[in-house]
């Protein structure tokens, strides 16, 4: 920007930013910056949403990230019980899914997962999604992981079932 | 990321500002850009970065401010907030929310596994690549019930502690000193904290942090900052935009272990 325009926007009718809305102009983006990110605090804290994501500014606090979370997928049917690769094409639905494991985000998951199966020619009756989390303990940094859900989605009958 | 729609009509919105003055000046391109971010964060939920998100409330607060009469007034106290205000809840995560913060946990498990903190951990950890990959393999979880035969103790060097150490208070301590001078009211001379801090902050973190975009919007939120007079200010600015995109691209940490083994 040029020195002669500078001067003019910064002396040309220097009011206080206050006026003109200027109150409102000012906060409205921290208002709803902060909106967003109590409500991640709210939704990390009751509904094991990862504290990196969410709009929390949580990142590089914990270690519940997506290096320490992971989603397995398997499927049931007459003569068939096995885990699944995460498909190309489902990969971002598994992380939508690994790092807010919600009914909605998991059920999304497990029906593209029944209809690869069945585009595929495969037998599926029971979708089941885990998701998983890794933790370390003090000091030693011992690691285990815990399941965070388990989700098993009903093909025939369009029902779910979780469990925490 | 984002619908291919979205991501073509930003581009486009975004190279419109750039070739014409008058659609950088005009609040309904920043609207535009704002909207369309939101959209990208909204389809895509919740795997955005944080930064996409202080990216939307930038283009808003750009909209709002070019709407005003004193645009650079109110586009200065306005990015005052929202970096302060994010390094609050920065700060608030790692101080309070988080089980694993303070206690060090976090960076010594990061350090150790995260690849792009693999030379940093070795120049600056004293960790040789036997001693890294002896720990990661002591960080693999086992299936429940199972033991190691051989369950060798984890050990880190001082050095490596030291840097966990500092790691996490360094970060704690400087994140809550931006939150704390961009949020309180400064005059004068106080007021210089804040570019102290904010220079400080993306000249350190990112040469390690691998989040450029972050730094980036930090800095040019810093520049709305500068007072009209104050070129050299925003010249350090500029340099420390630089200096970011340098760290991107430059595998310095890389260079500097290969420089000291063969030293």
């Amino acid at each position: 920007m040029a020195d002669g325009q500078e001067k003019e926007i910064s002396i040309r009718d220097r009011k206080s930013p206050t006026a003109n809305g200027g109150t409102l102009r000012i906060w409205l983006p921290a208002i709803l910056l902060m909106v967003v990110a109590i409500t991640q605090v709210l939704l990390s804290k009751t509904a094991e949403l990862s504290p990196w994501k969410g709009g929390g500014f949580g990142m590089f606090a914990t270690t519940d990230g997506t290096a320490f979370r992971r989603v397995r997928i398997f499927v049931e049917a007459a003569g068939r019980s096995e885990e699944l690769e995460i498909a190309p094409s489902q990969e971002f639905s598994a992380a939508r899914a690994q790092l807010f494991p919600s009914d909605r985000m998991l059920g999304g998951l497990a029906r593209a997962v029944a209809g690869r199966e069945e585009r595929y020619g495969r037998p599926v009756q029971i979708v089941r999604i885990e998701v998983w989390r890794t933790e370390f303990s003090p000091v030693s940094l011992d690691a285990t992981e815990r399941p965070l859900r388990v989700f098993d989605w009903h093909v025939d009958q369009a029902l779910h079932i979780s469990r925490q | 990321m984002g619908h291919w729609s979205v991501r073509a009509m930003t581009l486009v919105l975004a190279g419109l500002t750039l070739v014409f003055p008058r659609v950088l000046r005009a609040p309904a391109a920043w609207y535009g850009l704002a909207l369309l971010i939101s959209i990208r964060i909204i389809a895509d939920w919740p795997v955005p970065d944080n930064h996409i998100y202080l990216l939307a409330y930038w283009c808003l607060a750009l909209a709002l401010a070019l709407g005003a009469r004193d645009a650079d007034r109110v586009l200065m106290r306005s990015s005052c907030l929202l970096i302060g205000f994010a390094f609050l809840m920065a700060f608030v995560w790692k101080a309070a929310l988080s089980p694993d913060y303070l206690d060090g946990r976090f960076f010594q498990v990061t350090l150790i596994t995260d690849p792009r903190f693999e030379n940093a951990t070795k120049l600056l950890g004293g960790l040789t690549a036997q001693q890294l990959d002896q720990s990661r393999q002591h960080l693999q979880p086992l299936p429940e019930g199972a033991e190691l035969l051989d369950d060798s103790e984890f050990d880190e060097p001082q050095a490596f502690k030291r840097l966990a150490s500092v790691s996490t208070w360094g970060l704690l301590i400087v994140e809550g000193l931006i939150a704390f001078v961009f949020l309180v009211p400064l005059r004068g001379r106080g007021v210089a904290l804040r570019h102290i801090f904010l220079l400080l902050f993306c000249v350190v973190t990112y040469a390690f942090a691998p989040v450029a975009g972050f730094g980036w919007l930090l800095l040019t939120m810093g520049v709305a900052l500068c007072e009209p007079g104050h070129r050299w200010l925003r010249s350090g600015y500029v340099a420390a935009w630089c200096l970011v995109l340098l760290y991107d691209e430059v595998p310095w940490s890389w260079l500097m272990v290969k420089w000291l083994a063969k030293a």
